[in-house]
């Protein structure tokens, strides 16, 4: 057992101390894109130092004992690692790349789901504790190469594959084909009723129409005030500031008419909502790519197989409607990816 | 930068959000004051209504405050979005102490005084104000102090609604992953809860010396 290891695990199975009960948005390393689903977080009671000890020592001693085992049962035999970080798509996708491996080839996959975070995930691949898990274009960019956001989502994929190779001996295989980035999201009906696709398309009603942001969309630089510019719309008042779960409903309830949400969000399928098109493609591309061990695909090209043909198999649709099962109508991932493959062939 | 730091770098803002956050509280404490009260003294000689009653109560005290405001936004008139959706949220938190301890301290009140205020010729009315009232407020002034404290913390989650107040820092924080964001919010709210705290306490203990 490595001191790496332990911190790895330390780190993701860590619950950061709460302040108050919120709800849990993007509680997250630098960097890292998503929001988590909305939960409540409960502050720790507040026992004494003692009590708590003697309290945490039986699961100290069971990490222990999992960290010994699962290093044995590693060495055992041709084991491929899928891991993924703690929230739902990337759960489904890690599903999603873990069976098609079992389809594909004779090799056992395991599965170590939920590592808390962009950093964890990135460490636990580049030192072989994984050996691939799912990654947005957009967070490799700026969170792990550190470099400045970019809107090109060819040239960020050129660069991320370039340096990653160079730096990490990581391949970034081919997209899966959506993008998990702010997304303008309208009511079914007003798209229909307007013929909006574009966010362009919304300009001629935006001075009659409210707007509600989230915070993160309020604050971050690749947010609020650049897109307002970008796109020249003005809006009746100034935006309604909410809660990004509450957003949803007060746009279902025609409280608001435009909210700013993520494009892979299952409530924008399940409440019959059209997110608009970014046509002057002002949001930084977060682009889904699988990114595995250049080292693993050498000594198994099936797992390049098996992965190759997941290139442009998921639409943002798709992602949103496999997002909702899990979320929205609490479905095993595993079995909402099963059907995924089967309606897709693959 | 530190909290304090980034707190008088934007005291205007701090400060503006506070007197939002005050005017949350106050306009809240007021209508479920204004409900409690009277509804406790009317509910006190009807046993089983009072259960019901604080039962309904009780049980809105168990909803998660995000979801009630979640509730609250399709509602016609009291809901949508903005500070009256979360004022009514708010004064419904208050409601279970004000009104279980109206109560409680009402019946408390010993029956013998009661009855020789009635002997004495006083009528139900004159009863109640000048001699339950004056001796039940220990008790009453104890569930108001509990409700402020309680409203002013649920306060900053009406930021999620579009409310304001100083929320606005911890929920601007939480998705900036900035800490210190988060605190400039959190620490003037629990300020704001100390000071109502220990002012109302000061009125509890100069009630219950009379």
């Amino acid at each position: 057992m490595t001191p790496h290891r332990m911190t790895m695990i330390r780190r993701g199975a860590g619950v950061p101390p709460a302040i108050f009960p919120t709800p849990q948005t993007a509680k997250t390393p630098a960097g890292r894109r998503r929001h988590e689903n909305l939960a409540f977080r409960v502050a720790a009671p507040n026992h004494r130092e003692k009590c708590r000890l003697r309290s945490l020592l039986p699961c100290i001693f069971a990490l222990l004992v999992l960290l010994v085992t699962s290093g044995c049962g590693k060495r055992g035999g041709e084991r491929i690692i899928v891991g993924s970080k703690n929230f739902t798509e990337q759960i489904v996708l890690a599903e999603l790349f873990a069976q098609q491996i079992e389809a594909h080839s004779a090799l056992r996959v395991e599965r170590r789901l939920n590592l808390g975070g962009t950093i964890i995930c990135h460490d636990a691949l580049v030192s072989g504790k994984i050996d691939l898990y799912p990654e947005y274009t957009g967070t490799a960019l700026t969170a792990i190469l550190n470099d400045p956001p970019q809107k090109d989502p060819s040239e960020v994929l050129r660069r991320v594959q370039e340096e990653y190779r160079a730096r990490f001996n990581v391949e970034v295989m081919p997209p899966l084909g959506f993008n998990n980035t702010f997304a303008m999201v309208v009511r079914g009906d007003d798209a229909e009723k307007l013929h909006l696709r574009t966010i362009s398309d919304v300009a001629p009603y935006a001075a009659k129409w409210r707007a509600g942001f989230g915070y993160e969309f309020m604050e971050r630089p690749d947010g609020y005030r650049g897109w307002m510019a970008a796109y020249g719309l003005h809006f009746s008042g100034a935006p309604r500031i909410l809660d990004l779960g509450l957003l949803y409903r007060a746009l279902a309830d025609n409280q608001v008419d435009l909210v700013a949400g993520n494009s892979t969000d299952g409530v924008i399928a399940s409440l019959h909502m059209v997110a608009l098109e970014d046509d002057r493609h002002y949001f930084p591309p977060y682009e889904a790519v699988p990114l595995v061990r250049r080292a693993t695909l050498e000594k198994h090209p099936e797992v390049r197989e098996a992965i190759g043909a997941l290139a442009k198999k998921v639409s943002e649709d798709e992602m949103r409607l496999m997002n909702y099962a899990v979320d929205g109508e609490h479905r095993d991932p595993a079995e909402v990816v099963r059907a995924f493959r089967g309606a897709k062939g693959l | 930068m530190n909290w304090y730091e980034f707190l008088l770098r934007n005291r205007g803002e701090v400060f503006e959000r506070t007197l939002e956050h005050i005017g949350l509280v106050g306009a809240s404490m007021a209508i479920s004051l204004l409900i409690g009260l009277p509804l406790g003294v009317a509910l006190v000689s009807r046993a089983r209504l009072q259960r019901w009653v604080i039962g309904a109560a009780n049980v809105v005290q168990t909803i998660p405050s995000l979801a009630l405001f979640g509730f609250l936004i399709p509602v016609p008139w009291i809901g949508g979005v903005g500070a009256s959706t979360a004022i009514v949220a708010l004064s419904l938190y208050s409601l279970l102490p004000i009104l279980r301890n109206t109560c409680t301290g009402i019946a408390e009140v010993d029956p013998a005084v009661i009855e020789s205020a009635r002997g004495m010729g006083m009528t139900p009315w004159q009863v109640l104000w000048q001699v339950q009232l004056p001796l039940a407020a220990p008790v009453v002034l104890a569930g108001i102090r509990v409700a402020t404290a309680i409203c002013i913390g649920i306060t900053t989650i009406a930021a999620a609604i579009g409310a304001g107040g100083l929320g606005v820092f911890i929920f601007r924080g939480l998705a900036m992953v900035n800490n210190q964001v988060i605190l400039a919010g959190a620490i003037p709210a629990a300020f704001l809860a100390i000071a109502a705290d220990s002012g109302l306490g000061y009125f509890q203990r100069s009630s219950a010396r009379r």
